[in-house]
C-alpha cells in the first residue's frame, strides 16, 4: 500500500495529504493511533496539492468567540470552518473522523459547484454511470454485479462541474462492498434512480423528475437557507445538465444491455 | 377600535426554492424537508412578495389561468391555507402589530 505524505511538526503532531474530489485537505493531529488508522483508511486518496486545507485535530485552539461559517455536531465529535481554519473536536477514532469529513466536504462542495450523493458509481467506457437510490435500493448489489476495478464507490460519489463538463469522483467512503478505492473520475453519462423489478428497462426524467430523484439522495448537512439555496442553484444546474433514468432492474449484469450508451 | 386590515403574504425566509419545468421546488434547511408545488401553486409563489393579500393574488390568478374570481379566490385560500400550515408562507406584520 502506498504510504501517505507524512511529516512530524511542533514536535509530536503528525500530517498527510489527501485530495477527494479535486478538494486538497491536509490533516494535522497528535494522536499516533488515529493518525495511523485514518492514514490507512485514505492511502488511495493521498495527494500534495498546493494549498490545501488544513483541518486540525482535537486541537483545541479556537479562537474563543470565533464564529464559524459552518459548524456541525455528530455523536460528540464537533466540526467549526472558520475563515482561516477548520477544526474537528472530539474526534474519537477514524469513523467520527470519517463523518465529519463527509460533513464537512458536502459544505465545502458548494464553492466547487459540487455536491456528495448516496450513489454507486461504475466506470465503463471511459464514462461514470451514477446509480442512486435510498439503503436497499440496490447501489451495493449493482457495484457488486460490476467489473473488477470498475467501481468508484459503492455507497457515496462526488459529483462536480468542471470546465462545464459534470464528472463523478470515487470518494473513500464506502459502504457493504468495500474494495480497494480508486481516486479517480470520469465525465458523467447519467444518474440512473434504482428500481428493483422483474424486468430490466429504463424511462429517460424530465429535469424535474432528476432533480426529484437527485434531492432526497443529497448529503447536506447546513441548515443556513442561504447555503441551500446554493446547493438547489448547483442540483438544478446538474439535473438540467445530467440525463436521468429510472432504472428498473433484476440483480443480474443484464441490466448493462439496457443503459444507454 | 381597528377594522379588519388586508392580511398580507410573504415567503417565508428561512427556505431555499428553485422553479423548473414551471414547477417548483422547495427545500426547508431546518427541516431538510422537500415541498413541490405544481403549475397553479408555482405561479401563486412567485406572486407572493410581502405586498399583496388574498383578494389580489386571486385576482392575479384569475387573469391568468381564466376562471372566475369566486374559484380563483377559493383556490388561493386553500393554496395560502397549505402553505401556510407547512410555514412555506408566513403573515407580514401589519403597521397596528408593529406599533404598540
Amino acid at each position: 500500500m502506498k504510504a501517505p505524505v507524512a511529516t512530524s511538526r511542533r514536535g509530536s503532531r503528525q500530517q498527510f495529504e489527501l485530495s477527494i474530489g479535486s478538494v486538497p485537505l491536509r490533516l494535522q493531529m497528535s494522536d499516533a493511533r488515529l493518525f495511523g488508522a485514518a492514514s490507512a483508511r485514505y492511502a488511495a486518496f493521498t495527494d500534495a496539492a498546493e494549498q490545501p486545507i488544513t483541518i486540525a485535530l482535537n486541537d483545541g485552539a479556537t479562537a474563543e468567540g470565533a464564529l464559524a461559517d459552518f459548524g456541525y455536531e455528530f455523536e460528540g465529535a464537533v466540526l467549526r470552518a472558520f475563515s482561516n481554519q477548520i477544526c474537528f473536536d472530539g474526534v474519537r477514532n477514524q469513523y467520527a473522523l470519517d463523518s465529519l469529513l463527509r460533513i464537512f466536504l458536502s459544505w465545502k462542495l458548494l464553492g466547487h459547484y459540487g455536491f456528495l450523493l448516496h450513489a454507486a458509481t461504475v466506470i465503463r467506457n471511459g464514462k461514470a454511470y451514477v446509480f442512486t437510490g435510498r439503503s436497499g435500493a440496490g447501489k451495493s448489489t449493482v457495484a457488486s454485479l460490476a467489473p473488477e476495478g470498475s467501481v468508484l464507490t459503492d455507497e457515496i460519489s462526488l459529483l462536480r462541474r468542471d470546465d462545464g463538463i459534470w464528472r463523478a469522483y470515487g470518494t473513500p467512503f464506502w459502504g457493504e462492498f468495500r474494495a480497494a478505492g480508486s481516486n479517480t473520475s470520469a465525465p458523467v453519462a447519467g444518474i440512473f434512480r434504482l428500481l428493483q423489478a422483474a424486468e430490466n428497462r429504463v424511462e429517460a426524467l424530465r429535469p424535474m423528475a432528476t432533480l426529484r430523484t437527485i434531492l432526497p439522495n443529497v448529503l447536506f448537512f447546513s441548515p443556513e437557507a442561504e447555503a441551500n439555496r446554493r446547493l438547489l442553484e448547483i442540483l438544478n444546474q446538474a439535473a438540467r445538465e445530467i440525463a436521468g433514468y429510472h432504472l428498473s432492474f433484476r440483480k443480474d449484469r443484464a441490466f448493462w444491455e439496457v443503459l444507454p450508451a | 377600535m381597528s377594522t379588519a386590515a388586508p392580511v398580507f403574504w410573504q415567503k417565508n425566509p428561512a427556505l431555499a426554492w428553485r422553479e423548473i419545468d414551471d414547477e417548483t421546488v422547495i427545500i426547508s434547511p431546518q427541516d431538510s424537508v422537500m415541498h413541490e408545488l405544481n403549475n397553479t401553486g408555482s405561479f401563486l409563489w412567485k406572486n407572493i412578495d410581502g405586498k399583496k393579500s388574498a383578494a389580489e393574488l386571486a385576482e392575479l390568478l384569475a387573469a391568468n389561468y381564466e376562471i372566475t374570481p369566486d374559484i380563483a379566490l377559493s383556490d388561493t385560500q386553500a393554496l395560502l391555507a397549505e402553505m401556510s400550515s407547512r410555514k412555506l408562507v408566513v403573515h407580514v406584520p401589519t403597521t397596528g402589530e408593529v406599533a404598540t
